[in-house]
């Protein structure tokens, strides 16, 4: 008789898992930057890529399912949301650019991680990473990433909420 | 509500948040406002005021920062004679209640959780002041 073998469930196959970051990212650019966006189709991937120009990346980490959460934005999609947010215009990725990008990665998952919490997860909080440019994770490959898209309503500019779990 | 001369210390390490803060504050019809990026400058802008005969009459600060954290301010501000009256509102992302019930203890004026919108710290800057003014806001 071996001991008892925890069941485990990839998260990123539970809606409300998927809802927690949504509401986050709408909540946190709703308030903090006026600005309306919306999700488009989620889609799982099996390789992480990295999307747009700036990232914000936070690792997830809750028990033994480990994680990481991207936010990719195109130039033009930050610039966006950083005019509404703050009143100026920005054309170049600039130290203040990927400050906001850090800042809102925090803010999202914030949001994100206290839904979570509540339905059972115990997420710690992490500092964020900003990275600009291609990158890839390789000590991720093995995992599952759900890649969630957001539309900056009235606009064309599109942004990537993606989320890596090991569990 | 706090008059439009009212100084500002907002103390923050991402300056992103400061300057939406800011953005607000002046929104609201503030202009004096000055700026820290951790607890501890933003505790000696506080002493430094204070001693000029210039004090802050509102100091909002971020609770997660890479060298003195907010709780950490908060609570050394409500340890000097000069600072401990002044109103300090945390600001946080962390919404867990027991990061709530350690700045009630420590004095704290109020406590805003991000994100929020100017609405909201409006909201909050006129319950800070009808705590600290009583006989006014009644």
């Amino acid at each position: 008789m071996g001991a008892a073998h925890k069941i485990e469930i990839n998260p990123l196959l539970d809606k409300n898992f998927l809802n927690a970051f949504v509401d986050g990212v709408v909540k946190t650019l709703s308030l903090m930057a006026g600005t309306d966006v919306k999700p488009l189709g989620p889609k799982i991937e099996t390789k992480f890529e990295s999307r747009g120009e700036v990232a914000g990346m936070v690792g997830m980490v809750a028990g033994n399912m480990k994680g990481t959460l991207t936010i990719s934005y195109t130039q033009n999609s930050i610039f966006k949301i950083l005019e509404n947010m703050l009143g100026e215009k920005y054309t170049e990725l600039t130290p203040d650019v990927t400050d906001a990008v850090g800042e809102m990665t925090n803010q999202i998952y914030g949001t994100a991680k206290t839904t979570l919490n509540q339905m059972g997860y115990q997420f710690e909080m992490a500092i964020p990473t900003v990275i600009q440019g291609k990158f890839y994770i390789s000590q991720y490959h093995s995992g599952t990433t759900l890649v969630i898209p957001f539309q900056i309503t009235g606009t064309e500019n599109i942004f990537f909420v993606e989320v890596t779990v090991q569990v | 509500m706090f008059k439009p001369d009212t100084k500002f210390l907002v103390v923050d390490d991402f300056a992103t948040m400061r300057k939406i803060i800011k953005k607000v504050l002046m929104e609201l019809g503030y202009s004096q406002i000055e700026e820290a990026d951790d607890g501890k400058p933003g505790l000696a802008a506080m002493q430094a005021a204070a001693q000029s005969g210039k004090p802050f009459g509102f100091v909002i600060s971020d609770w997660n920062m890479p060298g003195m954290t907010g709780i950490e301010f908060l609570k050394a501000a409500k340890a000097d004679p000069n600072l401990r009256s002044t109103p300090f509102m945390l600001v946080t992302a962390e919404s867990e209640q027991k990061n709530i019930i350690e700045a009630a203890q420590a004095g704290v004026s109020d406590y805003v959780v991000k994100p929020f919108n100017a609405q909201t710290l409006r909201a909050k800057l006129e319950r800070v002041y009808a705590k600290h003014h009583p006989a006014k806001a009644a």
